[in-house]
């Protein structure tokens, strides 16, 4: 059912991942990211490869739904290890045809970056895995606080966020409830070519940014009425707290860095 | 003794303006309103559409302020907007729809909306949001998502979060215009067990005649202006004033009406189905004892 749809891709399970402190996962995927960029060598790649299988165990997601987020990004990349491929220039020809040249650099190239990119995405879709969008959400209230010295309004858009992930299921519903009515009026949204099918969607979406004003309206009623006057002066029903096994993550984060960057320095290859 | 709410002489007006912003028209939409409400009543406001009573009960919340005269709530002029979230926390608003009035993504966190933001510590909103679930009956759904309940639970979710605030006087305008029958009972039932037990004074801004009868006191508007009031039976005694205002009594009162037209000796402000199956019993009774005398 529509009601069902869950926005990101929360894997619930009880695991010691999942019981991190959101702004732990949101950090210790920042630092992830930026340590596939710290190398050059085949060890390190072995590091981050076994680094992150020890998480994926330790976080009972199994390891398809991991690798499903690899899918949207496929045509990214094989065009970047194509370019990667054809445009590394290098000593080692293996290939030559025409104006298509293929050199042994580029192959290994091609192959790091690939799994570069591939690390990067299965890295972070093992954050949104394991915290729930709200929890989401609060992290990067938390995490961003700091900006607030700068005039960002971090609290208003951490609230814009959460509202809106209450809203999508709901407008999908009046989506499809629009969509049946304009059906049952004899509109058709299945054939035609592109241009044709994108002037049948018309009718669907002004009514529905209609009924979005309508409800952003009601629900700023709503806030009023319940004495909702910004993040000034608020406190919090469920605050984040760091506990013991937190800091311990933040250790082991630090850890991990520190080694792939002695892995960098040392290591021949 | 103050009244809890006090409205002398209120005047709305909305004005309607053209692509340059020049007011091309006025519509008055409260017309000189005045009503005294006293702590622990509960008020019905009833009206049809465009009388206005939506218009009134913002101005009860703050969220509208009166072009003309004054209104007090808990004893604070509405008029000053440095009174808003004073007069918002002792008089919470409940609304119509209740998928546009939920701002949580999960049941309890939208009951603490709104102590986190009057600053509530954190241990005592979750107390504030245990008790609240309790007193409309939805505990037990406290982790569900409000995407998943029904539109009667989902009303009554957002009657919790306006309890949390603590609220002397909750009003609530036209709660189950968009709920099924059954979600209807369930909400007025809540909102009628708040006023006996827990004294919160209610306004409850309705069309629906069977949810004023559990009302102390009602006001029939119509056109900005209070027409009628007196007690849910004073009013329904008055069926051709009511079908004047585009309003009609509840099908029982209907059927006594019909019944004494016919000559049968019932009394004219009847109320509910149980009392008129009640009277018509005692009546055959006494009729059958009759014959056989004879």
């Amino acid at each position: 059912m529509l009601r069902d749809i869950t926005i990101g891709q929360y894997y619930p399970a009880e695991s010691a991942i999942h019981r991190l402190d959101p702004r732990v996962k949101v950090v210790a995927t920042f630092i992830y990211i930026i340590s596939l960029f710290c190398f050059k060598q085949l060890s390190g790649y072995i590091i981050a490869a076994l680094f992150f299988l020890c998480m994926v165990k330790l976080s009972r997601v199994p390891f398809k739904f991991i690798t499903r987020g690899i899918k949207p990004i496929i045509f990214m990349l094989i065009f970047t290890a194509a370019l990667n491929l054809l445009w590394t220039s290098g000593e080692n020809v293996l290939i030559k045809a025409g104006f298509i040249t293929i050199t042994a650099e580029g192959v290994k190239k091609m192959v790091f970056m690939a799994l570069r990119l591939v690390f990067l995405i299965i890295g972070s879709s093992l954050m949104t895995l394991t915290t729930t969008p709200n929890q989401l959400t609060d992290a990067i209230e938390s995490l961003f606080k700091p900006l607030n010295k700068v005039k960002v309004p971090v609290h208003e858009i951490a609230m814009m966020m959460s509202i809106a992930l209450r809203f999508i299921p709901i407008l999908v519903e009046e989506t499809d409830k629009i969509m049946k009515a304009q059906l049952a009026r004899g509109a058709d949204f299945e054939s035609g070519n592109v241009i044709q099918r994108i002037k049948s969607m018309v009718p669907i979406f002004i009514p529905l940014f209609v009924s979005a004003a309508r409800r952003a309206n009601d629900l700023a009623l709503a806030m009023d009425a319940r004495c909702y006057h910004g993040g000034e002066g608020r406190t919090k029903m469920k605050p984040l707290k760091y506990k013991k096994k937190d800091i311990a993550a933040y250790l082991v984060m630090l850890c991990y860095i520190c080694l792939i960057i002695a892995a960098g320095r040392i290591l021949p290859v | 003794m103050i009244p809890f709410i006090k409205a002398e002489y209120l005047v709305h007006e909305y004005s309607r303006r053209d692509e340059e912003g020049n007011v091309t028209g006025i519509n008055r939409a409260l017309d000189g309103i005045s009503i005294e409400v006293k702590a622990g009543d509960f008020i019905a406001v009833l009206g049809a559409n465009g009388s206005g009573k939506s218009t009134f009960a913002k101005h009860l919340n703050a969220l509208l302020v009166p072009t003309e005269g004054t209104l007090y709530v808990d004893g604070k002029d509405t008029s000053d907007h440095n009174n808003d979230l004073a007069v918002r926390q002792s008089a919470g608003m409940v609304f119509q729809n209740p998928d546009n009035q939920i701002i949580a993504n999960i049941v309890e966190e939208d009951a603490g909306f709104g102590p986190e933001n009057i600053g509530i510590p954190t241990d005592e909103i979750w107390h504030r949001v245990e008790e609240s679930l309790k007193n409309v009956g939805m505990y037990e759904y406290r982790k569900a998502s409000p995407n998943h309940l029904s539109g009667g639970q989902k009303q009554r979710v957002a009657i919790a979060g306006i309890l949390a605030m603590k609220p002397k006087c909750i009003i609530l305008d036209e709660p189950t215009a968009m709920l099924d029958p059954a979600g209807r009972i369930s909400v007025i039932r809540a909102v009628q067990e708040l006023n006996k037990k827990e004294n919160i004074t209610v306004i409850l801004i309705t069309h629906y005649m069977e949810e004023v009868t559990a009302a102390d006191y009602v006001y029939v508007m119509a056109d900005g202006q209070i027409k009628m009031q007196g007690s849910p039976r004073q009013i329904f005694a008055k069926s051709e004033e009511l079908a004047k205002y585009k309003l009609t009594i509840p099908e029982v009162t209907k059927i006594a009406l019909e019944l004494i037209k016919k000559g049968i000796n019932i009394p004219k402000d009847i109320l509910y189905v149980e009392e008129l199956t009640d009277i018509l019993l005692k009546l055959k009774v006494s009729a059958t004892v009759g014959v056989r005398k004879e």
